[in-house]
């Protein structure tokens, strides 16, 4: 062992689920599922069945000629050696020789094309369904799934389904036609010798299977370690500065070694049943050929047995024909191999591609146009899992053009109450309505584009401010992009910049600080004009500048809309029309500020511990979550 | 900043050609191997006697052809039989052997190199981590490691499976019969060109996928890292359509890189057909001539076939092995990465 006791303990915490995980994965049968993952994949196989046909011909065509160069050289030692030797022939045989080899190189290249064009069209089929699956997943998916675990099925994983499609049906096809005419050819010269060379098939056909059966189970387990150890490593790397300051490097790494240790150990399980079955086909197949050689031997002997005047040259195409055998045999049981691998990732992509998508338009959803902004909730009860209600039966209603500011601890349900009013997240029971339609009346589209949303998380994707302002309206006018941006105090900014709007930020480009980037956001849910606006204000740890400007972006932009806010500041709050304190999910009180104060309460006392005696107004939750 | 030890490449840097020789690195991943030293020395001796076990196979079919069916001199099977039976026996456990063992070593290398990064990354300076470089680092404890995985797995046995194949059929032919030998490696040397002309388009094609492939990646990493705010502005299907136009520039530049890497198969099937005939016609002669034996001309024509096809084998590992060696630089460019005591916040790690 070399982990201390020490270290095991403290592993517990960070990479004990995993490590559970790796150690809860039984190898077990994976027949049937493998079995019904290759008939969805089949099924993708099916808008090309041109393709199909063209590989079975091509096949079918390679087989034959590849036969030929066996069969003519055994001609040539047949009857231009002989005896009697004939050397005039010797040129017709090889002149069929190079023609059938030519044919095969060419029937090979087209095959080889064909397959591969196929391959690539259906992986990207999947990968387009994958995708476009992805789309339409509700928030809740996201907070459960890693970006780099969702981006590394789409890859590394379809890649192993695409080493499988590459080549499967011709090798199996290749195997199977040559076998059948190995057996054309060879019956008519000598019925029991081609039973004889044909009786270890039926063993070679078992260990494959064997391997097959035998493997599948741990490179199953072994690609769904791996994904889990990726998403390990994401977040690790991500979250590099938390674990810095937690001083929790040790037990990251120790937890990682051990999880890598049950994948190093089930790779190692998995290679050992490999190489005792992987060479045993070839094997047995070779052996066949001594067989041949004996009864052969055997028959020579007996005076007028059938074999007695069968020559020299019919037991060698015996031979080499079985030796030719060895390839697609090797071929076959190679793929299976691959697709043991990609049956694994096929099965990873999959399981996302058919993950519900929780929230869906209704049958008969409209668009609907947002005429005032009205929001009235009506005993919404909301959780991530059934039976743990996050929001329990709350009840408000948002007069057109309020501003209602959201106060509460960390986890009492603020973010998820903003984020039920463009459906993010499906409401459990009661009814949310906006000018009296009930949301679910709305199409999503519809409804998501009338709301303007600023998240707690500022992202900003690689392209210009411009192309980031204007994403949720890509025809807007520059006019507007920059009405926008002044109206969320970012315009000065932005001018000051050498290629202005058109500087490129995101991933590749401007590195800008969490206020400027905020700022962008909130210009980008100011660009649809939206009636209603919600947002997520949880930024702090910002100097007192960038807290004015942010603050007096906050406020021109919400002047005239219904805005919910979850709030920070007090001068977020202050310039609310009413306050709403939610405590573990319930409304604990709804009103204006002096009614609040009046009524000497939660809202009483958190105003004055944290904003007067503070000079940072920041709540308890400051550090977001 | 070089790229040298001691500290971590940057983006600009990656792009630059490798600069560390293979050696150097060769060397520094069998360190890692020194471990399971006995492992890497049993493996590596099966791979190799089993390559050459495995050439011995049409040999003992010449034998059995010269020896025993021709001049009907049936005893003989008594002792072939158990002969060539204890030769696939034994080349059975060579190959049982040798993969069994590569397994152990690749396994356990890869896993210490990464288990050595991980350590590493932990420590070294946060300035590392900043925005848009950590998808870079985060796919060299996984998808690098994971092509060094596949390279060891199946690359390095088949490297040394060929070598020994072609080096063995070589020395048998010669064995066999000198004359018949040079014949059939007269076109090796346009078999060598042809190969490794054709396999540098080939490669280029192939690196081309490489390149749209991570492009395809980075632009889903974006995309799902901002789903949120698609979803928020309703603009799924914009996101959809640009995805869908960049897998279409994947999908095309894979399909070229599979038609010019197949290209050269006919090519390669051609020349092997020429070195057929070659052997055939001259062998046919020399068999009515005397000076070979029949045994011998059917023996030439399954060692040619053994030593052509590792040959084309071996070319197709070539972009395996760079791959991996590349993989295997920037593993140890982090592995390498010198760890500063004191950590100085970068301006732009926190705000503002």
């Amino acid at each position: 062992m070399r982990h201390s006791d020490y270290a095991k303990k403290i592993t517990m915490s960070i990479a004990k689920p995993l490590l559970d995980y790796a150690k809860s994965l039984r190898p077990r049968k994976g027949f049937t599922q493998s079995f019904s993952a290759f008939k969805r994949l089949i099924k993708y196989h099916r808008r090309y069945y041109w393709f199909i046909v063209a590989i079975v011909i091509l096949a079918a065509v390679r087989s034959i000629l590849f036969s030929l160069e066996p069969l003519y050289t055994t001609f040539i030692i047949i009857n231009v050696i002989g005896p009697p030797s004939n050397t005039s022939l010797l040129w017709g045989y090889l002149l069929v020789i190079v023609m059938a080899g030519v044919g095969y190189a060419i029937s090979n290249f087209v095959l080889i094309l064909v397959h591969g064009v196929m391959s690539q069209y259906i992986v990207r089929d999947i990968r387009a369904e994958y995708y476009c699956s992805l789309q339409g997943k509700s928030f809740s998916f996201y907070d459960s799934v890693g970006v780099g675990d969702l981006t590394s099925r789409a890859t590394v994983d379809l890649q192993l389904v695409d080493s499988f499609l590459r080549t499967w049906l011709g090798t199996v096809l290749n195997a199977v036609f040559f076998a059948i005419i190995i057996i054309v050819i060879i019956y008519p010269i000598s019925p029991i010798m081609t039973l004889i060379s044909m009786a270890t098939m039926p063993l070679i056909f078992y260990f494959t299977t064997r391997l097959w059966l035998e493997t599948m189970p741990l490179f199953r387990n072994m690609q769904l370690i791996l994904g889990r150890l990726s998403s390990y490593i994401q977040q690790n790397i991500v979250g590099m500065k938390t674990v810095r300051i937690f001083r929790r490097e040790k037990d990251i790494v120790d937890g990682f070694k051990e999880v890598e240790n049950v994948y190093v150990n089930t790779a190692i399980s998995a290679g050992k049943i490999q190489s005792i079955y992987m060479p045993l086909g070839p094997a047995i197949l070779t052996l066949g050929i001594a067989l041949v050689y004996v009864y052969a031997g055997y028959s020579l002997g007996i005076p007028g047995s059938a074999l007695a005047v069968a020559q020299v040259g019919d037991i060698i195409l015996f031979a080499r024909y079985m030796m030719r055998l060895t390839f697609p045999i090797r071929d076959l049981s190679q793929t299976l191999g691959t697709w043991v691998i990609a049956y694994a990732g096929l099965e990873r992509v999959l399981e996302i591609t058919d993950a519900p998508r929780n929230v869906e338009d209704l049958p008969d959803a409209k668009d609907i146009k947002i005429e005032k902004g009205k929001l009235e909730l009506e005993n919404v009860t909301f959780g991530y899992v059934k039976d743990r209600p996050v929001l329990n039966n709350v009840t408000f209603t948002v007069e057109p053009g309020e501003k209602i500011a959201i106060l509460g601890a960390t986890g009492s349900g603020k973010s998820s109450l903003i984020y039920l009013i463009p459906r993010f997240y499906g409401i459990q029971s009661g009814s949310i309505k906006i000018d009296g339609t009930d949301i679910r009346q709305f199409k999503l589209d519809s409804l998501r584009r009338q709301i303007g949303v600023v998240l707690q998380d500022v992202f900003l994707f690689s392209g210009t401010i411009k192309e980031n302002i204007a994403f949720g309206k890509p025809d807007a006018s520059i006019g507007e992009i920059v009405q926008a941006a002044k109206a969320a105090r970012i315009h000065d900014y932005i001018e000051s910049l050498p290629c202005g709007y058109d500087t490129p930020v995101g991933e590749r480009g401007l590195t800008l600080s969490g206020g400027q980037k905020q700022r962008i956001t909130i210009a980008r849910a100011l660009v649809t004009n939206p009636r209603i606006l919600i947002m997520d204000d949880s930024l702090s740890f910002v100097d007192a500048k960038t807290e004015q400007e942010i603050q007096s972006a906050i406020e021109e932009a919400t002047k005239t809309r219904t805005t919910l806010i979850i709030a920070q500041r007090f001068s977020t709050i202050k310039t609310a029309k009413k306050i709403l304190v939610l405590e573990n999910g319930s409304i604990a009180e709804f009103g204006t500020h002096d009614e609040l104060i009046a009524k000497n309460g939660v809202y009483k006392k958190v105003y004055e511990t944290q904003f007067i005696q503070k000079a940072s107004p920041i709540l308890e939750e400051a550090g977001g979550a | 900043m070089s790229g040298s030890y001691g500290t971590f490449s940057t983006k600009q840097e990656e792009r630059r050609k490798r600069t560390v020789p293979d050696r150097v690195m060769i060397r520094r991943v069998y360190e890692y191997a020194q471990a399971h030293r006995r492992n890497l020395i049993i493996g590596i001796s099966a791979t190799i006697t089993g390559a050459l076990t495995g050439l011995a196979s049409p040999y003992m079919h010449a034998i059995a052809i010269d020896q025993i069916i021709t001049p009907k001199n049936l005893a003989g099977f008594i002792w072939w039989i158990p002969l060539f039976a204890a030769v696939i026996l034994g080349n059975y456990l060579l190959q049982y052997i040798q993969t069994y063992q590569m397994r152990v070593v690749g396994e356990n290398v890869v896993a210490k190199m990464r288990d050595d990064m991980m350590e590493k990354l932990q420590v070294i300076s946060l300035r590392y981590f900043s925005e848009g470089e950590i998808g870079r680092i985060i796919s060299r404890p996984t998808n690098d490691a994971n092509t060094v995985r596949i390279f060891l797995r199946l690359g390095l046995t088949s490297i040394l499976i060929d070598v020994s194949s072609i080096l063995g059929s070589f020395a048998i032919m010669f064995f066999l019969d000198l004359r018949l030998a040079l014949l059939a490696i007269s076109i090796l040397p346009v078999a060598l060109v042809l190969v490794w002309y054709l396999g540098k388009y080939s490669r280029a094609a192939y690196r081309k996928t490489l390149i749209t492939t991570s492009g395809l990646t980075a632009r889903m990493q974006e995309d799902l890292a901002g789903i949120k705010v698609t979803q928020a502005y309703a603009q799924e299907q914009e996101t959809e359509k640009k995805f869908l136009k960049s897998q279409d520039e994947n999908v095309k530049a894979t399909i070229r890189a599979i038609l010019i890497g197949s290209s050269y198969t006919p090519f390669v099937i051609g020349l092997r057909l020429i070195g057929t005939m070659i052997i055939l016609f001259f062998g046919v002669t020399a068999v009515l001539n005397g000076a070979i034996t029949l045994g011998i001309l059917v023996a030439f024509t399954e060692y040619q076939f053994s030593y052509f096809m590792p040959l084309v084998d071996l070319v197709s590992m070539y972009d395996q092995y760079q791959s991996a060696m590349s993989a295997i630089e920037r593993m140890f460019d982090v592995i390498d990465t010198k760890v500063e005591v004191l950590d100085a916040p970068s301006e732009r790690s926190i705000v503002l």
